[in-house]
């Protein structure tokens, strides 16, 4: 085809001849009689070969199911058999409100002193919450708590250092497991727990009844003033926060949650709460590009010219 | 679907085949094992042991494999033998000009890998990598018919390939083929080392 005459008689051909000093091929095969193509291609049986490198997630519904239909596959079952059981609150209920400036105050002056010295007994509200616990737990009090509660935090520390799922779920409830665990995979973690700065204190405590009024949990509050130490390695052995050495002071406030109504309910760290006020945390090690800065897209007014005669 | 479409494509060809004839249920149904290279993959989950202060740091790596490319495995074994041992700029500008249709899928496998590279495993610098493994695998093959004169028929091979590659931190080795692994005055120092070890047996 691209030798035959007429190709030479259309107009096209008439090009002025800069353009015929380059040598160039209009057809990529320079086999001298392609007129067997037709004949070849019949020998072969036409099979449908099928996409592997397809993307799943940009079929529509209506592709997928017709997919699905020519391979005889069921649709997937339109509603859940799978019972889901609630062990756990999505949330903290009435959360505690740090004052400004814990702990910041130097250790000999009157306000560090105030603040130590702060009873639980004034708060109205968290009193009833603790009576409410204790009329389902006998054995519950405060300040045995305190130390219950900083044995189940460090517990859960180790076990998230040591990658330990299964002792992680005993200590951390489901709604906080996620949280703990976010950012922590491939990593090697090491946490130490050196000691406590100040003996740690229950400041908060409230119950909360889940979809009917037998069903209580119950949501108490401690302060914890402790040095810890932290180092976190990524995959390949390489330090990208904290350091082996340096200890740090923590001040945080953590909600532990238990399952009153259960009979097998434990008290387990659910959440922690962060102040306004509290320092920034240390810059991170890793760093990231820059996104380009979209570009501005300039509006031009066109000019509207005025004609010079009025009535156009 | 890609996961498990190997042997959907073989239900599919074998209905294809005989639809008019055979009801019946072809070789594998709903959720059978996929078939497709899982090894590979498992070194991106291998964790190292923390460094100590004084030790060289350990390369970041990231493994990345394109499964079931409509190529042959021979040809794309080309294509993945040009790339080995190159930086990844080096590789993709490389791969834009080859006139090979395997070259659009390493290229495609590269930056992937390379994404992939500073978003999970702890690359700072996306150009700071380096081509140390690239190679390629045979996939699965779908057969078909021709017929050949007189009454003949032959068999058609319609094959897919994978292609595995494997980027690391760094700067990548001078010659990774070892071309050119001596100097001249290099080889000549080897050939007169070769001569004076030489010892007459029996004899002090």
């Amino acid at each position: 085809m691209a030798n035959s005459i007429l190709t030479k008689i259309s107009p096209l051909w008439k090009l002025p001849s800069s353009t015929l000093i380059q040598p160039s091929r209009s057809t990529t095969s320079k086999h001298f009689n392609p007129k067997y193509k037709k004949h070849r291609a019949q020998k072969y049986l036409k099979i449908d070969l099928p996409d592997t490198n397809e993307d799943d997630s940009k079929l529509s519904p209506e592709k997928m199911r017709q997919k699905m239909k020519e391979r005889g596959l069921m649709p997937p079952r339109p509603w859940m058999e799978r019972p889901f059981y609630i062990s756990a609150t999505g949330g903290v209920f009435e959360g505690y409100v740090p004052p400004e400036g814990d702990g910041k105050a130097s250790l000999v002056s009157t306000t560090r002193a105030k603040q130590t010295v702060q009873l639980l007994e004034k708060k109205s509200k968290s009193m009833m919450a603790i009576r409410k616990i204790k009329s389902y737990d006998e054995d519950f009090d405060s300040k045995e708590f305190c130390n219950e509660a900083q044995n189940i935090y460090i517990k859960a520390h180790e076990s998230l250092a040591n990658n330990d799922k299964y002792a992680l779920r005993k200590y951390v409830t489901e709604k906080a497991y996620p949280e703990f665990r976010h950012n922590s995979l491939l990593k090697t973690i090491r946490w130490k727990f050196l000691d406590s700065l100040e003996p740690p204190r229950v400041v908060h405590a409230r119950c909360t009844d889940i979809v009917s009024k037998e069903n209580i949990f119950a949501q108490v509050t401690v302060r914890f003033h402790t040095r810890q130490q932290l180092a976190v390695y990524d995959r390949f052995g390489r330090l990208i926060h904290g350091s082996e050495i340096v200890a740090k002071d923590v001040l945080e406030y953590i909600v532990f949650e238990k399952h009153l109504s259960n009979l097998y309910g434990t008290w387990r760290i659910h959440d922690k709460i962060i102040p306004d006020w509290a320092p920034p945390k240390d810059p991170s090690k890793l760093t990231r590009l820059k996104p380009e800065p979209e570009p501005v897209s300039v509006v031009v007014e066109e000019e509207v010219e005025q004609p010079a005669i009025a009535d156009k | 679907m890609n996961r498990i479409s190997p042997n959907f494509c073989k239900v599919e060809l074998f209905f294809n085949l005989l639809k008019s004839n055979l009801h019946t249920t072809g070789p594998q149904q709903a959720w059978a094992k996929s078939d497709l290279p899982k090894t590979f993959l498992t070194f991106n989950k291998k964790i190292y042991p923390p460094q100590e202060i004084g030790e060289e740091p350990r390369p970041a790596f990231v493994c990345h494999q394109k499964t079931n490319i409509k190529y042959s495995p021979e040809k794309l074994w080309y294509v993945a033998s040009l790339v080995r041992g190159m930086t990844v700029d080096e590789a993709i500008k490389q791969l834009s000009f080859v006139n090979k249709k395997g070259a659009v899928f390493v290229k495609e496998a590269i930056l992937e890998a390379q994404k992939l590279a500073v978003t999970e495993h702890n690359v700072e610098f996306k150009s700071n990598l380096w081509i140390a493994e690239s190679f390629s695998g045979k996939g699965m093959v779908i057969k078909g018919i021709r017929r050949h004169a007189r009454g003949r028929i032959g068999e058609v091979r319609y094959q897919y390939s994978h292609y595995f590659v494997r980027l690391e931190e760094g700067k990548p080795p001078l010659d990774y083929y070892k071309r050119n692994p001596l100097t001249p005055q290099q080889q000549l120092d080897k050939w007169l080392e070769s001569m004076r070890k030489r010892k007459i047996i029996n004899s002090y």
